[in-house]
């Protein structure tokens, strides 16, 4: 199921929250909207928790996590990470790391299994990722960009990319990651897709732009459908390809 | 590369035409075949198990997985961001090995040294033009001031500009000197030079900054109002000199000034009214150091200022320029450079003097000296000493070391086993067998306090934990020490947990009252009770009172949580509205004194734990919030 939401008339909805397959972090917002939305889709499988991270609402660039355990940045106060302790469950490791790159959401992309990560980050940080998110780690550009975490959204099922990853690149990458890659955009064109999107391996949340094609794409390679079409995806995919490179 | 002067016509042929600003550093063509020989190798590379970052190939996900882990990937990288070639694996082995700071998180704070940062640093500029579109450099201020930047289209006006007029003033000032002149191309029309006594002959600076540090106690020698009186001089001297030189300073297009320091610079424009307006266009410092101000330096100044240097294509001019700059660069760079003590030095190999190269008849020469046999074994012999020497010495050695060992070691060894023996027969209770033993011993009262394991535990220990009573009472007899205790600080009384061995303590404790100090063995002795029938029945009341009020507290106990646990259900069995009203009956009750609040849903206290809130409703856990959304569905607005 892809839905869309907004969050306070803005459609970035992967900064304001975070989901994974064992918990769906949302930001405080002025308005229980948002959060009630996600919360009458998820509640009944894992917990959706308030939160803010050093006193920011953009939780979703601040922090990396996945099924296993969530990395917060250096900067975040006491009171939340124990509120956020207290919120999850118990096989969440909750850890907060000093990292130069603090959004940590934007240099990390990551699944239950494999994170793709900024160039730069150190390797004391890469080995805690290893540790506490359990995943392999692979230092990575996107289309020659070093943010990986915003131009590249993955789930256990499938990924979306930037739009102007070439197919050499993409295929490279899916090999690595082993689930299949599709280069699309959110929000009528955006290619920031990670801040547009948030998904987890039954449910995908995009902004309320979204037209109804990415969402399209976004339900196939995501694996979000119950009886997928295959063929209309996969052709509509290429043409949809063929009009953004 | 050739030298022309910009009074030349050359430079007119050269400026005559579309002349633009060169970019020396030919980037932008190197990252089109970059970008294209990548996209060439991915095409002819359609293996999915590749990395196309490092061009390389992988059979099977395995070895692409462990290659992205490698720091060689992680270079090309970095290589890739900077829109640079990738390395292969040998290149980087040998080229990076070890240093890796490079690719790790942290960037290097090192700056590249290009060749437009040199041109900057050198105040100079490049330019294309003239018909077969040579590359051409000059100073920059020749073309405008520092702050105004040189833009294509008032490039040509400024060249104009230069070709046009070839008048220029160039003066000089420092320690007293001064250096003057005006030029009409390359010849010096006017030139004035003079010197004047200001500055300190021993200690350096001028006589007016010395004053001024301390106004109080300026010095009031004879040479110190000497240079005083020069300073004024020269100031006024270089008025007089300006004044005449009046029309042909404001005829030249270019009046380029070395003044040195304050001072210097109020010479030229300090005072009531300054000879040389600061804000004039016209005016241009010297960009390269100069030597003492004198006609000589001031004629080499102008020529070098007004050379221009042509160079055959981009590579020439970098190349040419580099060359040019280099040495002078790392002159000042020499200068600077100081010893890092830190660091070990740099470990020259220099080759040893062994090799004595002789020409052919000197060859010869020797072939004869090897043929007198008394020479050949004199070397040969002590030779043959050494090297026996130096093998055998550490055979030697050894085997005295290794009985030296031995010998140690096995008296260790038979310690060891001794006292292995001692503790077997006293865990086996052979009393005759410890007999024999401790009668063989010379030393016997030592070897009966000895520690016969590694935690200090001596026989009277080790007997106690075995519980071997005959074998305690043989060693008390013979006088071993109850007080002795092992490393965790235990008597054998305490080390032992066995109710026989204590009771066997404690009645030798009795027994024998006054042989050991039973307090630092640790043996509980019974006080001697001399009560009668009655006070001990009076005792047992007590203890019997004691214990019905202990009963009594208990009781208390259980049924302040018994109404705090009813109070915690009727609490949860109240609707919402009724919680409400409590929840506000309570805090106006806070107000006078002590209340507890209470979790919203299930009532249990929460006096002192952060609660969960939402909709001011307070709650002890966030299952509890939870359940209570779940129950009430919010009406949203």
């Amino acid at each position: 199921m892809a839905l869309r939401v907004q969050f306070e008339n803005n459609n970035e909805i992967g900064v304001f929250s975070k989901l994974t397959n064992s918990y769906c972090l949302v930001s405080i917002g002025g308005s229980e909207n948002f959060y009630s939305t996600f919360e009458s889709e998820l509640s009944e499988n894992i917990p959706v928790v308030h939160a803010s991270l050093a006193g920011c609402r953009i939780i979703g660039r601040m922090c990396v996590g996945n099924k296993h355990g969530l990395l917060v940045p250096n900067s975040t106060f006491d009171t939340e990470l124990q509120h956020i302790r207290n919120a999850l469950p118990d096989t969440v490791k909750v850890q907060r790391i000093e990292e130069r790159l603090s959004a940590l959401g934007n240099v990390i992309a990551c699944n239950d299994y494999v994170a793709l990560v900024h160039p730069e980050l150190d390797r004391e940080t890469e080995e805690i990722i290893a540790d506490v998110l359990k995943v392999e780690v692979f230092r990575q550009t996107i289309a020659s960009n070093v943010l990986v975490g915003s131009y590249c959204v993955l789930s256990n099922q499938g990924g979306l990319v930037h739009p102007q990853t070439s197919i050499a690149n993409q295929e490279e990458l899916s090999s690595l990651l082993q689930v299949p890659l599709v280069a699309g955009t959110v929000n009528r064109g955006s290619e920031v897709v990670s801040a547009g999107m948030v998904v987890n391996d039954w449910c995908a949340f995009s902004g309320m732009d979204t037209t109804s094609t990415e969402l399209q794409v976004i339900e196939s390679i995501f694996k979000l459908n119950e009886n997928a079409p295959s063929s209309i995806t996969s052709s509509m995919r290429a043409s949809l390809i063929e009009s953004m490179s | 590369m050739d030298q022309i002067k910009v009074f030349d016509d050359k430079f007119k042929d050269l400026t005559s035409e579309k002349v633009s600003p060169v970019a020396l550093d030919g980037n932008e063509d190197d990252d089109l075949t970059d970008c294209n020989k990548k996209r060439e190798w991915q095409a002819a590379n359609p293996n999915h198990h590749s990395c196309s970052f490092c061009r390389v190939e992988f059979p099977d996900i395995a070895a692409q997985r462990e290659h992205y882990k490698l720091d060689w990937h992680r270079y090309n990288l970095k290589q890739n961001l900077l829109n640079r070639e990738p390395v292969n694996e040998e290149e980087f082995n040998v080229k990076l090995a070890d240093d890796l700071s490079s690719i790790s998180g942290s960037d290097s704070e090192k700056e590249d040294v290009t060749i437009e940062s040199l041109a900057t640093a050198q105040g100079k500029i490049f330019l294309r033009g003239g018909p077969n579109g040579v590359i051409f450099s000059l100073y920059r201020c020749l073309l405008a001031e520092k702050k105004v930047e040189i833009e294509e289209g008032n490039l040509q006006k400024q060249l104009h500009g230069l070709r046009e007029s070839k008048k220029w003033t160039i003066l000089m000032l420092g320690g007293g000197h001064f250096a003057g002149a005006i030029f009409d191309g390359e010849v010096a029309r006017i030139h004035k030079t003079f010197h004047c006594y200001t500055v300190r002959a021993g200690q350096g600076g001028s006589q007016s900054s010395r004053d001024n540090k301390n106004a109080s106690s300026a010095p009031k020698s004879a040479g110190a109002s000497l240079r005083r009186y020069n300073e004024t001089a020269l100031i006024q001297h270089v008025g007089d000199i300006i004044e005449t030189w009046k029309e042909d300073l404001e005829a030249s297009s270019l009046i380029f000034i070395r003044a040195a320091g304050p001072y210097n610079k109020s010479v030229l424009f300090g005072g009531k009214n300054p000879l040389l307006e600061r804000s004039n266009p016209r005016i241009r410092t010297i960009p390269f150091s100069t030597r003492r101000a004198t006609f000589t330096e001031v004629k080499r100044v102008h020529s070098i200022l007004s050379t221009i240097y042509c160079y055959n294509s981009t590579e020439d001019a970098t190349k040419q320029f580099i060359k040019q700059k280099s040495p002078n660069h790392h002159r000042s760079k020499g200068k600077n450079t100081s010893i890092n003590r830190a660091k070990s030095r740099e470990n020259i190999q220099r080759p040893l003097p062994t090799e004595i190269i002789y020409s052919e008849e000197e060859k010869i020469g020797g072939l004869i000296a090897e043929d007198v046999e008394i020479s050949f074994t004199d070397i040969l012999q002590p030779f043959e000493e050494t090297e026996r020497r130096k093998k055998r010495l550490p055979k030697k050695k050894e085997p005295e070391k290794k009985k030296g060992k031995t010998k140690a070691e096995k008296l260790q060894e038979q310690e060891i086993q001794r006292k292995r023996e001692v503790r077997e027969t006293i865990r086996d209770g052979n009393l005759d067998k410890l007999k024999n033993i401790y009668k063989s011993y010379e030393d016997f009262d030592v070897k009966l306090h000895e520690a016969l394991d590694e935690l200090g535990n001596c026989a009277l220990h080790v007997s106690a934990m075995h519980d071997r009573l005959e074998i305690l009472s043989y060693l008390l007899e013979n006088g071993a020490n109850l007080c002795s205790k092992n490393n965790k600080q235990q008597t054998p009384y305490s080390c032992s947990q066995i109710k026989n061995v204590r009771d066997y303590f404690k009645l030798y404790a009795i027994e024998h009252p006054d042989k050991f100090n039973y307090n630092k063995a640790q043996i509980p002795t019974p006080q001697p009770s001399d009560l009668s029938p009655e006070e001990l029945a009076e005792k047992k009341r007590l203890q019997r009172k004691c214990k019905r009020d202990k009963e009594k507290e208990k009781k208390k106990e259980k049924i302040v949580v018994m109404k705090e646990r009813v109070e915690q259900d009727r609490f949860a069995n109240l609707s919402d509205r009724e919680k409400r009203a409590l929840a506000a009956e309570r805090r106006i009750l806070s107000q006078s004194g002590e209340v507890i609040s209470r979790c919203f849903l299930c009532g249990s206290n929460i006096a002192g734990k952060v609660p969960f809130e939402y909709m001011a409703n307070r709650f002890c856990t966030i299952d509890c919030l939870k359940a209570h959304r779940m129950k009430s569905p919010l009406t949203l607005s």
